[in-house]
């Protein structure tokens, strides 16, 4: 494939591996068709409508692709939990309300590359057998909307969509759908309920398992914008190829969002697994802003258990247990995992020794009670107290018991509610007193607390005096 | 020991318990522990799993000593082999942590809340132990505001602890959809409609929101949660023929409130607003307390003795003049079997006459009639219970959600679960949007509109042949008269496209299982049992009959309609519905009553107002029917009335019949009697006083009882027990049924072998042996033929949700806060020709007479058709209706009548 040309000063770091981000802040890019054709669009899914759907399947599971949206779970293994024996209509639903507070690659490939995510829908749509697909993106995204309907009516006309697709006889229909502004819409079954025109409540799991009993009670995927772009990818250069990126079982690239105190914040696409942390806060985002030292990782979106710099971690490398600092950790899926943490959406949140933990998880907890959804009992009094506790920590007029309580309301929603909103609400509040218990406690105490440095936390933590009452 | 198979047991708590088919955990704890051993707050018996409060949760392992899971046991399915533990110490911990966070944002004010030792929070926070609240204040909902804006509902909702059940119960239970929670997390909370009061709202005050929130978040005016009541006595519902079951609170001799019972089969947790909340009538002042005798022209009261004196000594007076004949009953199906058997025999026994009706004759006399001549028997063919299993709903004639409303809400449900529903009605009603087809016939088509669905069962090749075959006769007979319709004519007639028939009738006739249900649009036509024949025609040539899921229902519409015909308040036909010409059965009835009986059928009720005016019938005994505002053409029922020589009433109001009377004897109503009534599945339920009779007053079996004996036959004291006895001793399909084998969800008749039900009729063969086929050629109605060109528009009637029949006892509640008149719906279009607006005060006058209305103008009708309600008698809507009945049973065409439409 030819050299691509990028923006100047928007090209990609010499560690990345620009796949799904291939097109993304390209020179003389854009989101037409035409365009997209022009780079062999579309090729990919005349290619997969001549091979069996089955046969796609096997191929995307045998490419070992792992979800991106948060969970990692392998995407061909989703699709094949569709009962054999299925009469009822098959949905497939593309989630595009990325809202996970430190996420922000599905955002750009909507807005610079929406052919490809179609692409990968249609050829997602035709391996699981669905006729019908919606693309539900977050309310926040009205660009990014208006661009995919565009380019849904540019493929329909193309007969890539519609009732004889390329003339194999193939009908799908793709939607548009807005959300109405909640985080919750992102949980795969709430997002069903409100595709359903209901209040995102979730389901309760069993019975309704989307693979199962989905939307309009129909066997229905749920698939993140990255991995269904992956899809496209994995029939270009067939599962034994892509599988050779990345790391055995965290095959594939993936994009990294990193936020936080690192000198170039950003999107980096890597090869899952061959960058470290190190790698990606030093080199490739440049380092941490003058002066200051890394504190603490948020590994993959805001809900991800927080890493200290200081930790050691324990990794198997073959038969070995190896101990290993923060730096030294691979980007990929088990590698977090058994840091005790998660690659989840992939936003790398970094935090340096200037911010006080107690502001963070202040931060975090006042996202996740406005967030949750309300239907359980321990997540939705609990995200509340976690925040009152912790808007009295920020205060300064809280007691060193508080940090016991604020600890044992999380460990009372984790596991604990209908969906994982409860795991995603409790981890930060899990983790940042399991490994900031000191500085918590000392921030109890109005007269030793570490203030929050900049004055707009300085000013955050007055406005939280009128919450607390 | 007893050995339990492996794959059949599950553990709690380390012990070997047997599992159930498709149990959850909470259900297998629930059945082995006992409900409330785990503890839940969101979870409720009438409800789908929910999972959310997840007080609940028990820990799960594969193996005793395995790694544990916490799982809410109210959605988990139960596999064999699994432990459960149900109380260590991590769901202890986190019960006590939910229940103490549910308690920070609670007024914890529970000494004067209505709820208090009734409240479920209270008991799940005593039982999981809470000591202490941890978490010191922060912001709460304590401050919202009370809503005391309706009539029954009320809310506080300072007091909700966001379980949803409100909203499910809306949701699930009655399918109105009022409820719903608004914002999210902490500040989410239970809105009516868009956010506004319960009296703004679509509420239809059903109340199984009320019954069904687990604190007094939401509650009624009659605060039917509070454990203030001394006793509780379970009855049945006094209004319409689903015979919901009651429980009744009392304290003293006071009705306090009224709940559902949540293992009543026919009704399970749920009632409408008439159940639940009409009741007050019962002590209302202007109650009947002392008889009262016409002296002088005006009536004044009198004792017992006086009263009871008085009729006999008329009676006997007019007996001797002229004869037994010039005397007629007409029975209440308001009042118990036992009261209408004892009605019946006092007419037929001690007045020797078959003069004796009851007020099926103005409603489903076409449907007993009807299935007679198809199937043998006049009843519903299935159980309410099979909306369930059924497959496709086919409503003919009925408005289930206004006049049955609980089974109503269950066919909603049952078409919400995508269940296809078919409506033969002229009007769209309620339950309309959620039915796949919808034959918007013209009023008085029917029999045209179901000859041309059956056509099309036919011409789709979907009859079933083998059912045809072997279980009915008469089929060539149908099949050639379909063959012959002319279908051009019958598009014409009905005004609906011949196409959605078609497709309706496919619906029918291929599905799995077809129910149908008919209610008074059927019957109250000139072709009346006609109709009923065509339905049974449909569910023989499609197989639907002997199964659940399938059948005729006729939605019967007083309480005990049902019971008062099989008592044999009819005069064709004795108890048990033999026949009083046959001189066996002649016999057979005097060995039982020690008596002389006729042997001659008696006046239907019509042809008593016609014997009335020209002479002939000289006594008129009504127990407590109105006939004056119920019958059609009014005046002509009050000239029958004024030319009695001695009329009867048996009320618990003063009505507009009671004024023609020369006696009046107080009635008790149905709070205050026992015995036992029959609803629209056949099903036999005992009705238990709750209170006292009212100081003055005698239930209607007591004084039907004294007049007997007054009278000189020797009657036995009207007892539950005693005088179910004498029942079945005589009806044969009551006949081994006990007061106590009836227990407290009834049993279904015909009563088989230790007082056990009969779900299904019919399912090896029919009553009458083969099914028999009928082709009925439709007639216009007279009433259309002779006056559609003076008067063209066709009214017809219906009932509405909050008010029955001409409102005697729910105008007397506050229901009447809820809809205060009848309203004539006209189509926009005819509005728009003369120049009506909703609001308008309308003459609607035919060729009898003349009432005024105000206008509703809506699309529920189509053009050239109008309707309104009966309920409000002042407007005296039968004054235009007419005097054509059904040409076999004499039910009056209620349903059509022409008139013409002008602006005052």
């Amino acid at each position: 494939m030819a050299k691509v040309k990028y923006i100047a000063g928007k090209e990609p770091h010499a560690k990345e591996h620009r796949m799904i981000f291939r097109n993304v802040d390209r020179e003389g890019w854009d989101t037409s068709l035409a365009t997209y054709q022009k780079e062999g669009g579309y090729k990919q899914l005349a290619k997969a409508l001549k091979m069996e759907p089955k046969a796609v399947q096997e191929e995307v599971k045998a490419a070992g692709l792992r979800g991106r949206g948060g969970a990692g779970f392998p995407t061909g293994v989703k699709w094949g939990f569709v009962p054999p024996n299925n009469t009822k209509p098959v949905y497939l639903i593309c989630n595009a309300d990325e809202s996970e507070p430190g996420t922000f690659k599905d955002r750009y490939i909507i807005h610079q590359d929406p052919h490809q995510l179609i692409e990968g829908l249609i050829i997602s749509a035709y391996a699981v057998g669905a006729h019908l697909a919606y693309i539900y993106i977050r309310e926040e995204f009205p660009e990014g909307a208006q661009i995919l309907e565009t380019a849904i009516e540019e493929a329909r006309k193309q007969k890539f969509l519609g009732k004889n697709v390329c003339g194999t006889g193939f009908e799908l229909e793709i939607y548009v759908h807005r959300g109405a502004g909640a985080y919750i819409c992102g949980e795969e079954t709430g997002l069903i309920e409100s595709l359903e025109g209901k209040r995102p409540y979730p389901r309760i799991k069993p019975p309704y398992f989307p693979a199962a009993m989905g939307l309009y009670l129909c066997p229905t995927i749920v698939n993140n914008v990255e991995s269904l772009c992956h899809v496209k990818h994995i029939i270009d250069m067939g599962a034994d190829a892509y599988g050779k990126l990345g790391t055995p079982r965290n095959t594939g690239t993936r994009i990294l969002c990193v936020s936080g105190d690192v000198k170039k914040p950003g999107y980096y696409e890597i090869q899952v697994g061959k960058v470290t942390m190190g790698e990606l806060i030093n080199d490739m985002c440049g380092g941490m802003k003058e002066g200051r030292k890394l504190k603490a990782v948020i590994p993959g979106g805001s809900s991800s258990k927080i890493l200290r710099a200081d930790e050691k971690f324990t990794l198997k490398q073959g038969d070995k247990d190896v101990e290993i600092g923060i730096e030294d950790i691979p980007m990929d899926f088990d590698s977090l995992m058994a840091c005790g943490s998660m690659a989840g959406s992939g936003g790398v949140i970094v935090i340096d020794d200037s911010r006080a933990i107690s502001w963070v998880l202040n931060n975090l907890n006042t996202f996740y009670a406005h967030e949750s959804c309300g239907q359980c009992t321990p997540c939705r009094e609990g995200s509340a107290w976690m925040k009152k506790i912790t808007d009295r920590i920020v205060s300064g007029n809280a007691s060193p018991e508080d940090v016991d309580t604020l600890e044992s309301v999380a460990y009372n929603i984790d596991g604990k509610t209908i969906c994982a909103f409860g795991e995603a609400c409790s981890w930060p509040t899990e983790a940042m007193v399991a490994k900031f218990r000191d500085e918590l406690i000392g921030d109890t105490d109005g007269k030793n607390a570490k203030r929050p440095v900049s004055k707009e936390t300085q000013e955050a933590a007055k406005n939280l005096k009128s919450l607390t009452t | 020991m007893i050995q339990i198979a492996k794959d059949k047991t599950a553990y709690i708590d380390g012990t070997p318990h047997l599992i159930g088919e498709g149990e959850s955990l909470l259900n297998f704890i629930d059945r082995h522990k006992g409900r409330g051993h785990v503890p839940t707050l969101c979870d409720a018996p009438q409800l789908e799993p929910y999972g959310a409060c997840r007080v609940c949760s028990v820990e799960v392992a594969l193996e005793v000593d395995g790694p544990r899971r916490t799982v809410a046991s109210c959605h988990t399915p139960l596999t064999p082999g699994l432990h459960i533990f149900t109380e260590s110490e991590k769901v202890n911990d986190l019960r006590r942590n939910i229940v103490e966070l549910v308690l920070t944002d609670h007024p914890l004010d529970c000494l004067t809340c209505e709820v208090n030792g009734n409240c479920e929070l209270q008991s799940v926070a005593a039982k999981v132990g809470i000591r202490e609240v941890r978490y010191p204040q922060g912001r709460n909902h304590l401050d919202r505001k009370k809503d005391l804006s309706h009539p029954y509902m009320t809310s506080d909702l300072s007091k909700c602890i966001n379980c949803s059940r409100c909203v499910r119960a809306c949701d699930e239970i009655q399918g109105q959809f009022v409820l719903s929670m608004h914002g999210r997390g902490f500040d989410s909370r239970i809105i009516k409609g868009f956010d506004t009061s319960f009296e703004d709202s679509d509420c239809v005050s059903c109340g199984a929101c009320s019954q069904a929130c687990p604190t007094s978040a939401i509650s009624d005016i009659f605060q039917s949660k509070s454990i203030e009541a001394t006793n509780h006595t379970r009855t049945v519902c006094t209004y319409c023929g689903v015979g919901c079951n009651l429980e009744v609170a009392t304290k003293g001799n006071e009705v306090l409130s009224i709940q559902a019972p949540p293992n009543a089969e026919t009704n399970g947790a749920h009632t409408c607003l008439k159940g639940r909340y009409a009741f007050r009538f019962y002590n209302h002042p202007d109650r009947l307390r002392s008889p009262l005798i016409r002296r002088e022209g005006k009536l004044v009261e009198a004792t017992w003795e006086e009263a009871y004196d008085h009729i006999a000594e008329n009676l006997n007076r007019i007996l001797k003049d002229s004869g037994p004949d010039a005397i007629a009953g007409i029975s209440s199906a308001r009042c118990t079997n036992e009261e209408n058997y004892l009605m019946q025999k006092f007419i037929r026994a001690v007045i020797g006459t078959n003069n004796i009706d009851c007020c099926a004759r103005v409603c489903h006399s076409p449907t007993a009639e009807g299935m007679q001549r198809s199937f043998g028997t006049g009843a519903a063919t299935n159980s309410i219970d099979d909306i369930n299993e059924t497959e496709c709903m086919l409503v003919v004639g009925a408005n289930p959600t206004q006049g049955h409303p609980v089974t109503g809400a269950r066919i909603k449900q049952r078409a919400m679960k995508g269940i296809p529903l078919i409506i033969i009605d002229p009007r769209e009603i309620e339950i309309t949007p959620y039915a796949k087809h919808h034959l918007q016939l013209r009023p008085g088509t029917n029999v045209a509109l179901l000859n041309m669905f059956s056509y099309y069962i036919l011409e789709a090749g979907l009859v079933d042949q083998d059912f045809v075959e072997r279980r009915c006769e008469n089929w060539e007979e149908l099949e050639a008269g379909l063959k012959s319709l002319d279908l051009d004519e019958i598009e014409k007639l009905t005004g609906v496209d011949r196409q959605e028939v078609k497709a309706a009738a496919i619906e029918y006739a291929s599905a799995k299982g077809a129910m149908s249900f008919h209610g008074l649009g059927v019957t109250e036509h000139s072709q009346g049992a006609k109709t009923v024949m065509l339905i049974a025609n449909l569910a023989m040539m499609t197989g639907n009959i002997g199964r659940r899921g399938v059948g005729v229902n006729p939605l019967r519409g007083q309480n005990n309609v049902q019971g008062a015909a099989d008592m044999g308040a009819q005069p064709h036909q004795g108890a048990g519905y033999l026949d009083v010409t046959d001189p066996k059965i002649q016999a057979h009835y005097e060995e039982y009553y020690g008596a002389k009986v006729s042997g001659e059928i008696g006046y239907k009720i019509p042809e008593m107002f016609e014997a009335a005016r020209n002479g002939d019938l000289k006594s008129l005994w009504l127990m407590g029917e109105d006939v004056v505002q119920t019958d059609p053409n009014s005046e002509a029922v009050r000239a029958a009335m004024a030319n009695l020589d001695f009329l009867v009433v048996q009320e618990i109001f003063m009505t507009e019949t009671a004024q023609y009377a020369n006696v009046i004897l107080p009635a008790s109503s149905f709070l205050e009697k026992s015995g036992t009534f029959t609803n629209g599945e056949r099903r036999i339920q005992r009705v238990n006083a709750a209170v006292e009779p009212l100081e003055g007053t005698k239930p209607d079996g007591q004084i039907m009882v004294e007049i007997m004996n007054r009278m000189g036959y020797e009657q036995s004291a009207c007892t539950p027990e005693g005088t179910l006895a004498e029942v079945a001793g005589i009806v044969p399909f009551f006949a081994g049924a006990t007061w106590e084998g009836l227990g407290d969800n009834g049993k279904q008749w015909p009563i088989q072998e230790g007082c056990e039900s009969t779900t299904i009729l019919h399912t090896e063969s029919f009553k009458r042996g083969l099914g028999k086929f009928h082709f009925i050629e439709f007639k216009e109605s007279s009433e259309i033929e002779d006056n559609r060109e003076q008067f063209p528009f066709i009214l017809t009637t219906g009932r509405l949700l909050e008010h029955y029949n001409c409102g005697t006892m729910t105008r007397r509640t506050r229901n009447s806060e809820i809809v205060s008149k009848d309203v004539l719906t006209i189509n926009p279009v005819d509005a728009e020709v003369k120049k009506i607006c909703s609001g308008d005060h309308l003459r609607i006058f035919s060729a009898r007479g003349e009432v005024t209305l105000e206008a509703e103008v809506s699309e529920e009708v189509k053009p050239g058709i109008l309707f309104t309600t009966f309920h409000f008698p002042e407007h005296m809507v039968n004054n235009i209706t007419s005097d054509v009945h059904d040409g076999d049973t004499m039910c009056p065409e209620y349903k059509v009548t022409s008139v013409d439409v002008e602006k005052v």
